[in-house]
């Protein structure tokens, strides 16, 4: 077998599994299981994890803890505190926007980095991804479902975040016509669907982290290492993104639009930051998709 | 070996792939037709009469005065937050990006975009309301009758940023409301007019190559100082070829190499925008402040109408009162391009001063009697912002910006040009 990957070169390399050439081609094997019910299983496992559910409940639980302290405390002032903070009390809608906001910067990209960091890695250090490879599935396959698994998540975070804002915050406040950044007024449902925009805008913000994690959880048996390296990334992209010096970089991190969601509550919509970011992102998940490619078509699978 | 480095060739290759895609979508697309060649004349007269007065854009403005640069707010702290001076220097300092609706003379929308924050500016007739998302606060102004006859011509007169004084500064002094309104940005217009307002023959007026704005092809119109005395080293107007209409205004200061202020549009539909844009009713919740026109007599050389929209920001409305013997509003801010009216707005206020002429003219303010300059130049100075930017020089303190020197004596006095600091000082030391 023509050695790919130089770096294991030291280790006696035992290949049980087939090379990657099987890789794309391996769907038309006999007994490869198809893309969706490789989707499927991996969704099911994803969501049936304890660990993916107590990461929602704990994004969940965000808007709870806003609100209790929204409604046992002095009314806020406003202008004080994350924007629209001051608005729960009157609008119970305004609870699942402050809620994403709130999780923008760090509970998303945790989640996000775990989830993500996790996807090679994790099989890696059980030891099942050899089984996994086993399975005439391919590697490709196997990435493109672990990336997929990675972003339903991403998309299941911040509708999580939001239902949880919209459902407690109408339990707790009143629910009403809601003011948009603009000063104009919507309906509650056309709120809805705005909500629902948001937690879009924010599924596919993620795409791109999720893309680096998935990278760099190709690079390692230690998920750990990769979900907390995915987890600094976003920080320290979030913190350049801040320095004024290097504001030529800055339409290039990928955390620059990540508050541009406040661009669909203005009236009308302003479309411009969300297909901003959409190409960024994509930008990022081909980029970090194709290193993922490279690194695990040519990776030694050794557990 | 062969085949493992293949597997690499996509992560190579969407990199560069980016790259040439960025490298192509960078290089200013020439294509199309060329406009037609026009003298400076023509540029200047197809500029003069466009009438374009539907439209819906968005423009960028982004400044280079060298003034420290603000820290970008985290999403809890807009810079509409930030009080004081901040607010002056927001304009004055970074980017920002506004939409602009307009439809016919009377109906205007402008939304200055913050980061989870939007200021709104809304015309319809004579109802002018503006809203801040920050405080959720929103005012309204009723516009005396014959306003609503006169064209609006883009948020006009308040526009550039000097004319902004934060109102917290301001409040100290003035006894009139100031309504919360937005500071508007200066839309392309609003500057070509103030430039325009100061062709003569000091100026040099050519048409460079024509430049592509907002997917426009444009005549790029040029205005340069004949003098060497002026900060400014020239000013490029874009001017679509099709309507006329200023599409970008960048004010170039010496011996910098990016703009040190442009206003310009990124987009731009000439379609009539939706009328609902138009109609704003104040939010549940808000607080509304009702602003009261004051009665104001029409000067020569003042901006059409102060109370239109682009006129009630702040820094103007306090313009009417008698009662205020300085002119706070005058604050250092690099709108004092020469001939600007701003300078004799104030009625009752001691005359300002004009030493030299054209771009090189020296803008002097006596001091307030009864000590009081003195004592605004000192507040001024208290904001932290201010007195960071202000260096001491002999004679008191220089406010240095590319574009603009402002100094302020010790004795109160404030002399404001596009000029080097030395010739401040000179007109201070002769005056």
């Amino acid at each position: 077998m023509p050695n790919s990957a130089s770096e294991a070169g030291s280790f006696p390399v035992t290949r049980s599994v087939p090379d990657a050439s099987s890789g794309s081609d391996a769907k038309s094997g006999p007994g490869a299981p198809s893309s969706l019910s490789l989707l499927a299983s991996e969704l099911k496992t994803l969501f049936r994890r304890r660990r993916t559910a107590a990461m929602l409940v704990a994004l969940a639980a965000i808007p709870v803890l806003i609100a209790v302290a929204v409604r046992f405390s002095s009314s806020v002032p406003p202008g004080k505190g994350p924007a629209f903070l001051d608005r729960i009390s009157q609008n119970g809608l305004f609870l699942a926007v402050t809620a994403m906001l709130v999780s923008v910067p760090l509970f998303l990209p945790l989640t996000i980095g775990v989830v993500a960091g996790d996807t090679i890695a994790g099989e890696a250090s059980l030891g099942t991804l050899r089984y996994l490879l086993v399975a005439p599935a391919g590697r490709v396959r196997l990435l493109l479902v672990k990336y997929a698994g990675a972003l339903a998540f991403c998309l299941a975070a911040p509708v999580t975040v939001a239902l949880a804002g919209a459902a407690i915050g109408a339990s707790l406040f009143p629910v009403g016509p809601v003011t948009l950044l603009s000063g104009d007024v919507v309906q509650p449902p056309e709120a809805a669907l705005r909500l629902v925009l948001i937690a879009a805008y924010l599924a596919v913000s993620l795409a791109g982290l999720s893309a680096i994690g998935l990278f760099l959880s190709t690079l390692t048996v230690v998920p750990v290492g990769a979900m907390a390296a995915t987890v600094v990334l976003s920080v320290v992209s979030q913190v350049l993104d801040q320095l004024p010096q290097l504001e030529w970089l800055h339409p290039w991190l990928f955390t620059h639009y990540w508050f541009g969601f406040a661009d669909v509550l203005r009236q009308p919509v302003l479309w411009d930051s969300f297909a901003s970011n959409a190409v960024l992102q994509a930008g990022y998940v081909a980029a970090f998709g194709a290193l993922a490619y490279g690194r695990f078509v040519t990776k030694d699978v050794l557990s | 070996m062969n085949r493992a480095w293949l597997r690499w060739v996509p992560a190579a290759a969407v990199p560069a792939v980016i790259a040439a895609g960025v490298l192509v979508g960078s290089i200013p697309a020439r294509a199309g037709d060329p406009l037609p060649q026009k003298s400076p004349a023509e540029v200047l007269t197809l500029l003069g009469q466009h009438s374009t007065r539907s439209l819906s854009g968005t423009i960028e403005q982004s400044a280079e005065l060298g003034l420290p640069e603000l820290p970008a707010a985290g999403p809890t702290s807009g810079p509409v937050s930030a009080g004081g001076a901040a607010s002056i220097l927001e304009f004055l300092t970074g980017e920002h990006t506004a939409r602009i609706f307009m439809d016919g003379p009377t109906k205007m929308r402008v939304q200055v975009m913050d980061r989870l924050a939007e200021r709104d500016v809304i015309r319809r007739d004579s109802d002018v309301w503006f809203y801040n998302s920050k405080d959720n606060s929103a005012a309204h102004l009723a516009l005396p009758a014959f306003a609503s006859d006169l064209p609006l011509p883009v948020p006009e007169a308040p526009a550039l940023p000097g004319d902004l004084p934060a109102p917290d500064l301001l409040s100290p002094v003035l006894p009139m409301p100031i309504p919360p309104g937005p500071p508007v940005l200066p839309t392309p217009e609003d500057l070509a007019r103030k430039f325009l307002a100061v062709v003569d023959s000091s100026t040099a007026v050519t048409v460079g190559p024509d430049v592509d704005v907002a997917g426009r092809s444009a005549y790029s119109l040029v205005l340069a100082p004949r003098t060497q005395g002026t900060l400014v080293e020239k000013v490029a107007i874009a001017v679509d070829g099709e309507t006329g209409m200023p599409l970008r205004v960048s004010v170039m200061a010496r011996g910098q190499a990016k703009p040190a202020f442009e206003a310009g549009f990124t987009s731009l539909s000439l379609a009539v925008p939706d009328d609902s844009v138009f109609t704003f009713v104040a939010p549940p919740g808000a607080t509304v402040k009702e602003v009261q026109v004051p009665p104001l007599p029409l000067q020569p050389g003042m901006p059409a109408l102060p109370p239109v929209p682009g006129g009630i920001t702040p820094g103007v409305v306090p313009d009417t009162g008698p009662e205020q013997p300085t002119a706070p509003e005058q604050l250092p801010a690099p709108d004092k391009i020469p001939g600007s009216d701003t300078s004799l707005r104030h009625r009752d206020a001691p005359r300002p001063t004009v030493t030299g002429k054209g771009w090189e003219a020296v803008i002097g303010f006596a001091a307030a009697p009864g000590g009081r300059g003195a004592a605004w130049t000192e507040s001024l100075l208290k904001d932290p912002l201010l007195s960071q930017a202000a260096v001491v020089v002999p004679g008191g303190r220089l406010l240095s910006t590319a574009l603009v020197n402002v100094l302020l004596t010790d004795d109160g006095r404030i002399f404001v040009g596009m000029v080097p600091a030395e010739r401040l000082q000179a007109a201070a030391g002769a005056a």
